[in-house]
């Protein structure tokens, strides 16, 4: 269906009951209806019947962070996702942004979904911080009066460690269960290199080859989230072509995995892709959901720590994956996990939404990580580099670091008996 | 027309006021008794073409409290209006004219196993009585005040018409809750004619488990263990006894269940024992010529110093005092009570009526005035009764 | 915007900041309507206070322009409680959402009235306790709009309803003073009335609740039967044999579909009606009494009876039930929600009458309702595309409400007047009814400004004594007010 058919029905679909304004950041920020799923959709609504895209209905669609949470509150089934994404598209097609904001934009979108580039990035970043000039530089503020969008993105550079380049096969141990695709992911893989590893490593201990291919390149999640839907159908067609030949393609990243569950939708229109880009989608797992399919094999070693578990919301809301990391946390003997309140309000990061809304973004870290500290956790798991960047920072901003780690380490360090002193705690 | 014969001509049953018929010390002109709604509204149309001050008389068990009312030509009295006008027994609800005592209606109702959960603190207290003073007693703390438990009220106006909110069933929100409204409001907007209460099934098994504590502090903890256990108290009493207070629980459910609730409030209460019957000094008002209502939050037990001789604590928040003494020793009694709590002289001899404020202060009194004005906007009914000399 | 709402709109900017007040057309037009979206008027301005002193410089205002103003929580209400005026503003207290105290040894928790209902219990539930009034909307519905619909819900059949569960309001009144109503204190019960007043009679900007304890137990079954002929049978046999549920809830077959397609809920298959049965309170009690009512279930017909056997199965149970209203939106393009109200006696003869009011219009009526108190949630199903069908189903809805009125019920049992259902209020209440609610508000608000429109078919005049004519007032005049 094209979007002039598919809009008006889908915002039909809104009941107005109000279910979805609780769980949305900007309404728990704001408390205004416009910044509310059920008031974007009432504007989309309005421009539907020919009110103008303005300054400031495009300022409210800005200001979503796509999380989703919306999408699980409704009870009338109401696409948000889908709204926003096709609105979102239609405010790049129709409504420029100033020039800062799309050289801003030109900047994000031309780095983060291009591993090479950010790998480019690594050395200078890595100079900056062992130096310690960074302590300086954030003291001072200065950055943030340069641009808050620059200042957010250097803020959440986690300090970088060495990073293995992972093998392009990694053979199952004790008998194999299965042969999966692993995506490598852009952020990922240059910001946490030790969770691909994690991951590659669970995955061979629970009984599974493991293909990572070479030449895989970003899925598109930053540009379909963001409207940017040509861009996202590129990088879309050579990641179905990257990872045809295997049954399962394992994601580590809940934003990727997200996207790559939405191909079919994407290239529904497409002759040519539509019928492998719903092959492709329907054969995305989440690591967590993945690993719960396949059930427990290899032995779980006592790992005696108590964590927070965040979810993510393009693993939670997108995807629904919500028990699966918490029951293979429970699974781990001496492991205690906490339940962070407010778990469906997103952390902020949001794909790329602390770059472009840096002070939105800031003030939801900031409740996410008081949140988080309430629960007296060691470590914070999350299954998406975004989130553990975002809490991280807000965490470091309020002076309680916290040691981090994907649900990918945790696993890793109880299968290979590892203590729980391991785990990350960044910027302290 | 001289106003009795005015009256004479709408209601069946009036004649000149006796002399020991005035409300402290005020005696009315005539006293009229219609027999029903239609009669009461005809009376009250005659008492305001005539100008009559009037006074709602129902068992008399509540007419000495308050203050005296300014002026009082008729005195308006329902004891013929002693219908129960339905019983929806299969609904559990029930309809009873004003002058209908609440025990009437329980006698009523319990040949189908139900009840008006409304404790009567004196004997045969009328329906328009009890809810024109908001009486309650201990199972308020479960089941709540007049205001909770009536659904629909029927009042005649200062103007002779009749008025009606709620209904007869229980959820209902309906336009605005007069019935909420004139419970507490001693008369002054208007006359009550007919309400309609909700009812609740007769429980099974009652027991009482009662122990004294050595004093103020020991009881509130005692008390507080039982509200934050789940055994649902239907009431929670304290009372001044020889040896400290006496904290009394009730607890009322199914036979199969209540002998282990009491049994846990007897142990939250470090032994106690677990009676049949309540004691003595239950769910009655306490002795002495004046009595104070004290309201405060439950945690106010713990420095209830005043809770001694003849005084009551309910857990609901509400206590009660009895004073046997002369104007200064109440008036200072009141004035340290005040201090901290809500505290209303309920009746009080003549000379402490006059030496302190019955009422004390009121908030949102300027609000209570302009919807006093709204009602009877000649002041007729029940004059200086009530608080600010509505 | 007229020349006193440019005055107001400058005024609020400078009372509370740009950041408060909105004025921008596309934005103020996000605020339209509430929960139900029938009525919709774009307000003139927008303003969201921080606290209660500026609603009551807001207020003060307002009154001081002789302009109207209506007060808006969660906008969730069903019966355009909230609708704005255009003419007028629209004070959101979304931004006044602190949980001030919570003093369990009190049982007691102070908000703000923009706190969402739900996040009380979830403040006290770690305590013990729970803030009672459980509407369907709990998770967004905030106590300020609680206060002022007397929000019920499912287990409003035990523990009452907001009324039962406010023990003071901090109110800003109509004349823009802040006043504090209490329960129990001397002189009139004003809180008893200002809860229910549906926001007519002030703005309430600090409650204290009461904190209820959780149960020790809770037991949960759902009961299915081939018609709702037997679950009725079951509710008055439940009923009739004392038990006091915490709630009892029916579905017919038309929304037991709709639950299913939107949540797959896994009620029994077949089922012409399905009754939820919760009970709660010490074990022994509960553990004895629900047996009874399973053994009542059956004898009246249930050919299946689940009991859940833990929160998650509960869940389940209910998530069929709290899910229907929205669900219905699954099997109908638009729905009219009614909230009559019947003796629950009166249950089979009400809803074979609204079956035969179905059948003879074609349009359908999917049965929701909370049965232990007679609480109907007809949802009357139509297309509003096509022409005539918004009509015909009006027509059902009012029949309904008439149905209720004639059994001796209500017009609404929890989702509260407003402006749908104030032109049905003159056929449960007489003009002196009304003329005498309306003596509150008088007293309350003479000026009419707080909130008009709303709950009473028409305003009345408050400078005139009852029964006393003098002249014809200009409003009665133009035809816009009636004398009574």
């Amino acid at each position: 269906m094209s979007a002039p058919e598919e809009l008006p029905k889908l915002l039909g679909d809104c009941v107005h009951c109000g279910f979805c304004l609780p769980t949305c950041p900007t309404y728990v920020l704001w408390g205004e209806e416009m910044d509310s799923p059920r008031g974007r959709i009432h504007l989309m609504q309005q421009h539907q019947r020919g009110e103008p895209l303005s300054p400031a209905m495009v300022q409210h669609f800005d200001a979503c962070l796509g999380c989703m949470a919306c999408v699980t509150a409704c009870p009338s089934g109401v696409q948000y996702d889908r709204l926003i994404e096709l609105t979102r598209a239609e405010v790049e097609r129709e409504h420029p942004h100033s020039a800062a904001d799309r050289a801003l934009r030109r900047a994000v979108f031309g780095l983060f979904p291009y591993p090479r580039r950010l790998r480019a990035l690594r050395g200078p970043l890595r100079l900056y911080q062992r130096s310690g000039l960074d302590k300086v530089v954030r003291r001072t503020g200065v950055l943030e009066r340069l641009s808050p969008s620059l200042a957010a993105m250097e803020r959440l550079a986690p300090p970088l460690g060495r990073a293995p380049r992972l093998p392009e096969r990694v053979s199952a141990r004790g008998g194999r269960r299965a042969t999966v695709g692993m995506l490598t992911g852009c952020v990922q893989r240059e910001f946490f290199p030790g969770v691909n590893a994690a991951t590659a490593r669970v995955l061979a201990m629970e009984g599974c080859d493991v293909v990572i291919p070479r030449n895989q390149g970003c899925c598109g999640a930053l540009s379909l989230h963001s409207g940017r839907e040509d861009e996202a159908r590129r990088f879309a067609r050579r990641t179905i072509e990257t990872f045809e030949n295997v049954d399962v393609i394992v994601v580590n990243a809940a934003g990727c995995g997200s996207s790559m569950k939405e191909y079919a939708r994407l290239l529904a229109d497409d002759p040519a892709w539509a019928a492998r880009a719903e092959a492709l989608s329907a054969r995305t797992r989440d690591l967590a959901e993945y690993l719960v399919e396949l059930g427990p094999r290899a032995p779980r070693r006592p790992l005696p720590v108590t964590v927070a578990y965040h979810d993510a919301c393009h693993l939670a809301h997108a995807q629904g994956v919500r028990s699966q990391p918490r029951a293979l946390l429970a699974g781990i003997p001496e492991l205690t996990v906490r339940e962070i309140a407010d778990p469906d309000v997103c952390c902020g990061s949001a794909g790329t939404y602390n770059l472009l809304q840096p002070g939105p973004a800031a003030e939801l870290g900031d409740r996410k990580a008081a949140n988080v500290r309430a629960t007296g956790a060691d470590v914070l798991v999350a299954a998406n580099p975004g989130c553990v960047m975002q809490i991280a920072d807000a965490l470091g901003r309020q002076g309680a670091p916290m040691a981090v780690a994907h649900t990918a380490e945790i696993l890793d360090a109880s299968l290979r008996g590892l203590g729980p002193d391991g785990f990350r705690t960044p910027l302290s | 027309m001289k106003p009795i014969d005015a009256l004479a001509k709408v209601c069946s049953d009036v004649r000149p006021a006796y002399p020991e018929e005035g409300v402290l010390g005020v005696l009315p002109r005539f006293v009229a008794a219609p027999a029903g709604v239609a009669e009461a509204a005809e009376t009250m149309r005659a008492a305001a073409e005539h100008g009559l001050a009037v006074i709602a008389r129902g068992m008399e068990t509540r007419l000495d409290w308050g203050l005296p009312p300014q002026r009082c030509d008729l005195l308006l009295d329902t004891h013929r209006m002693d219908r129960i006008v339905e019983h929806a027994a299969g609904d559990l609800v029930v309809s009873a004219e004003a002058g209908t005592p609440i025990e009437k209606i329980n006698a009523e109702v319990a040949a189908h196993g139900q009840r008006l959960s409304l404790d009567c603190p004196i004997f045969a207290s009328s329906v328009g009585g009890t809810i024109a003073t908001a009486a309650a007693g201990p199972r308020r703390l479960l089941y709540g005040a007049p205001r909770d438990l009536v659904i629909g009220l029927t009042v005649v106006r200062a103007d002779g018409k009749i008025a009606r909110s709620g209904g007869k069933v229980v959820k209902n929100v309906a336009g605005y809750d007069l019935g909420r409204l004139f419970a507490g409001s001693w008369g002054t907007l208007g006359l009550i004619v007919e309400a309609t209460f909700r009812l609740h099934p007769v429980c099974e098994a009652t027991a009482y488990v009662s122990a004294v504590l050595p004093d103020a502090a020991a009881a509130h903890e005692a008390v507080q263990a039982v509200l934050h256990s789940p055994v649902v108290p239907a009431a929670v009493e304290c009372a001044a006894a020889p040896g400290g207070i006496e904290v009394c629980v009730m607890v009322e459910g199914v036979a199969a269940g209540v002998p282990a609730r009491a049994d846990r409030v007897s142990s939250l209460l470090g032994g106690a024992d677990v009676a049949e019957e309540p004691p003595e000094w239950w769910g009655r008002y306490p002795d002495g010529t004046t009595l104070v209502e004290i309201t405060a939050p439950p945690a106010a037990l713990a420095r209830a110093s005043w809770l001694t001789g003849a005084a009551t604590w309910s857990a609901s928040g509400h206590g009660l005092l009895g004073l046997e003494a002369g104007p200064e020793q109440v008036t200072e009694t009141v004035n340290e009570l005040r201090a901290a709590h809500t505290a209303v002289v309920r009746y009080a001899p003549e000379p402490v009526r006059d030496a302190l404020d019955v009422w004390g202060p009121v908030p949102a009194l300027s609000l209570m005035r302009r919807v006093k004005d709204q009602f009877d906007p000649d002041h007729r009914l029940s004059p200086g009764r009530f608080v600010g000399g509505i | 915007m007229g020349e006193a709402l440019t005055r107001l709109a400058e005024r609020f900017t400078a009372l509370l900041g740009a950041d408060s007040v909105i004025t921008d057309p596309v934005r103020l037009r996000t605020y339209e309507c509430d929960g139900l979206t029938s009525h919709r008027a774009t307000p003139g301005v927008v303003v969201l206070p921080g606290t209660a002193e500026q609603v009551a410089a807001v207020v003060r205002a307002c009154v001081a322009e002789g302009v109207p103003y209506v007060a808006r929580g969660s906008g969730t209400g069903l019966s355009g409680g909230a609708l704005p005026r255009t003419d007028g503003v629209l004070i959101v207290t979304s931004r006044m959402r602190r949980i001030l105290d919570i003093d369990i040894p009190n049982q007691r928790a102070v908000v703000e009235p923009g706190v969402i209902n739900l996040d009380v219990t979830r403040a006290v539930r770690d305590q013990g306790y729970h803030f009672a009034p459980d509407p369907s909307s709990q998770q967004v519905c905030s106590v300020g709009g609680n206060v002022a619909e007397n929000s019920g819900g499912a287990h409003c059949l035990k523990y009452g309803f907001t009324a039962h569960h406010v023990l003071a309001c901090e109110v800003v009144t109509p004349d823009g003073e802040i006043v504090e109503l209490t329960a129990g204190g001397p002189g009139y019960d004003l809180l008893g009335v200002f809860v229910g007043a549906e926001g007519t009679l002030g703005i309430t900007t600090r409650i204290t609740v009461r904190l209820t304890r959780l149960p020790e137990t809770v037991q949960t079954l759902l009961a299915a039967f081939d018609s709702i002929e037997s679950g009725g049978a079951a509710v008055s046999a439940i009923i009739g044999a004392g038990v006091v549920p915490a709630a009892v809830e029916m579905m017919d077959a038309l929304s037991i579909e709709a639950a299913e397609a939107a949540v797959r809920c896994g009620y029994p298959p077949g089922a012409g009606a399905v009754l939820i049965v919760e009970l709660d309170g010490p074990g022994s009690e509960v553990a004895h009494q629900f047996a009874e009512v399973e053994r009542l279930c059956r004898a009246a017909g249930a050919f299946e009876v689940r009991i859940a056997a833990g929160d998650a199965e509960r869940a389940l149970i209910w998530r069929g039930r709290r899910s229907a209203f929205a669900a219905v939106g699954r099997i109908s393009p638009a729905y009219l929600v009614q909230d009559g109200v019947i003796p629950r006696t009166s249950l089979p003869k009400v809803l074979a009458r609204i079956d035969a009011l179905s059948a003879e219009s074609g349009v359908r009526v999917a049965n929701v309702f909370h049965a232990g108190d007679g609480n109907l949630h007809p949802l009357v199903l139509f297309d509003d595309a096509e022409p005539g069908a918004t009509e015909r189903a009006e027509e059902v809805s009012g029949a309904i409400l008439d149905l209720c009125i004639e059994h001796g019920g209500s017009i609404t049992g929890e989702h509260g007047v407003g402006v749908d259902k104030s032109r049905y209020m003159p056929r449960m209440f007489t003009d002196t009814d009304l003329d005498t609610m309306q003596m509150v508000r008088c007293g309350f608000d003479p000026a009419g400004l707080c909130n008009p429109g709303k709950v009473f078919p028409t305003p009345r005049l408050c400078g005139e004594a009852p029964g006393v004519r003098k002249g014809v007032h200009p409003l009665v005049e133009q035809g816009k007010a009636d004398l009574f």
